[in-house]
């Protein structure tokens, strides 16, 4: 058992996970650098200050984009089922490596659903729409004027930058929860992201449920 | 973030800076400087604009024949603030105590003691408020994110094709060299006084009092109390319907979103991402990683 190998991702999803993955990157970190003035030294390294906001918001256009996709092609693993609420009540014995007192997961835990729903479905859609009034304020007003009454240019722009900001932290904190798990919280998980492909060690020991339906699979 | 000290040791000091910590404000001292707008003797002449004009070598939207056509004459040179149109002269007509009235308007950036651009801005340096007062735009600093506009309760700057800022600068080249400014130099009736602050304030409320006895029981000084003051000053004999002197706010405050966002905002999300970093590391720590050896050795 030693060298087999279990594809976990198609071609297809991982074209769409890198394509996420540098947009929201440099979406990322370019945000913090706009919003916070501490981290202003950020645009440098990301091309100074004007192409940094010139280029983050059509590095926007291309997480939406790749976001709408892969919410498409992952969506089917992320239903929630009751396993998963159980899940979510002993999250604390995930935290302490002790998942064999958790219901065995299939593709996804619930973790991962909800880093999901949370950042790549609700991230896509609203990082897309208060994106895009902060970007054309007046033509943004002047779409959404009616359907708001009352409510000026300058309000819907401030409105969608809180808004921004609000869904910045919500994804930005489980981006780094994200990013840590993929790498040093769980060995052998990055390099699925190249080749589709994760050990059957690994797919036991993380996946269980899922490892199985693979095995009767094959 | 930059440090500020209040300027350098010629020029003028400067009090604030966008995305910048408070400054060190004992080298100089200056003035607050001001105009009084006195509405009852604007005559709507329009030499304030042409004076705006040709001192800053604008560069102003001159409408054509057709234009004029498709949105009807009006005495207006322009529908609105443009990046090359720094102050603009707006003229309405309403319904008064005392029948049909002229509203007249010279309307331009107020210089705000505490301007909403600058707290908006993100970009450190690229807005400065001086000691005496004035709010100014340092275009090698500005990032293009026309936050500026978006913070100012009187929805003054406006951008240029490459979303850089531009509006009134109270003349800080002619001011910081003891000479008025141009709009108040050229202004003929007297509708327009410059001098420091206190004392335009001081003019204003005399001027309203003026009025209120020359049967304008309405006259009201807009003082713009939401912004801390502003260093425009405006005497109105019919301060009931402020609305109808060229859109001027009713009560000019800079939103609660935007210190909601430049304030708690800020500070949650510096939190959040910080303490996700601090809880992975933590983890990495105390729990270790996720091996597969781990879960080996509990099967």
């Amino acid at each position: 058992m030693a060298n087999v190998m279990i594809t976990r991702l198609t071609a297809f999803d991982r074209l769409v996970h890198l394509g996420t993955a540098a947009s929201f990157v440099y979406a990322f970190l370019s945000g913090i650098g706009i919003a916070f003035p501490k981290m202003h030294w950020l645009l440098t390294v990301l091309g100074g200050g004007e192409f940094a906001r010139w280029l983050h918001p059509w590095a926007g256009v291309v997480f939406s984009v790749f976001g709408f996709l892969m919410i498409l092609s992952y969506v089917k693993d992320m239903f929630f089922d009751t396993d998963d609420i159980k899940w979510m009540v002993g999250i604390v014995h995930y935290m302490t490596n002790h998942e064999e007192k958790l219901p065995e997961t299939r593709k996804y835990n619930a973790g991962q659903k909800m880093y999901f729903w949370i950042t790549v479905f609700w991230g896509t859609i609203i990082f897309l729409v208060s994106g895009l009034a902060m970007w054309f304020p007046d033509a943004f007003a002047a779409q959404v004027a009616p359907w708001v009454p009352g409510m000026g240019v300058r309000d819907l722009v401030l409105l969608a930058t809180v808004v921004h900001e609000v869904m910045f932290i919500a994804a930005g904190a489980f981006f780094i929860v994200h990013i840590y798990m993929g790498t040093l919280g769980m060995p052998g998980t990055l390099s699925a992201l190249a080749t589709g492909k994760v050990t059957a060690e690994w797919a036991k020991a993380h996946h269980p449920k899922w490892y199985r339906e693979m095995v009767r699979k094959a | 973030m930059s440090y500020l000290t209040s300027g350098s040791t010629t020029g003028l000091a400067i009090r604030r800076m966008s995305a910048t910590k408070e400054p060190v404000l004992d080298i100089k001292d200056q003035e607050q400087l001001g105009i009084l707008v006195d509405i009852s003797s604007c005559t709507g002449c329009k030499a304030c604009e042409v004076a705006c004009i040709q001192w800053h070598d604008l560069n102003p939207p001159i409408a054509t024949e057709e234009e004029l056509r498709e949105n009807g004459f009006s005495y207006q040179s322009a529908p609105d603030l443009a990046a090359n149109l720094f102050m603009l002269m707006k003229y309405q007509e309403a319904e008064t105590d005392r029948g049909w009235t002229w509203f007249i308007t010279k309307r331009q950036c107020m210089h705000c003691d505490d301007p909403g651009c600058l707290t908006a801005c993100p970009s450190p340096g690229a807005i400065v408020q001086y000691a005496n007062g004035v709010v100014d735009f340092d275009q090698s600093k500005c990032i293009g994110c026309g936050m500026c506009r978006t913070g100012c309760p009187f929805d003054i700057p406006r951008y240029d094709a490459n979303d850089h800022p531009f509006k009134c600068n109270f003349c800080l080249d002619r001011v910081g060299n003891g000479l008025v400014p141009a709009c108040a130099k050229a202004c003929p009736t007297n509708a327009l006084h410059f001098g420091t602050r206190a004392d335009m304030v001081e003019l204003g409320h005399k001027v309203v009092a003026g009025l209120k006895d020359r049967g304008f029981p309405n006259a009201a000084l807009y003082d713009s109390a939401g912004v801390g003051g502003a260093g425009y000053v405006y005497a109105l004999p019919h301060g009931d319907k402020v609305e109808h002197y060229g859109d001027l706010p009713k009560d000019p405050a800079i939103s609660s979103l935007v210190h909601l966002w430049k304030g708690p905002l800020k500070w949650i999300g510096g939190a959040a991402i910080l303490g996700s970093i601090a809880a992975m590391f933590m983890h990495l720590v105390t729990a270790g990683p996720k091996t597969v050896e781990a879960h080996g050795k509990e099967e």
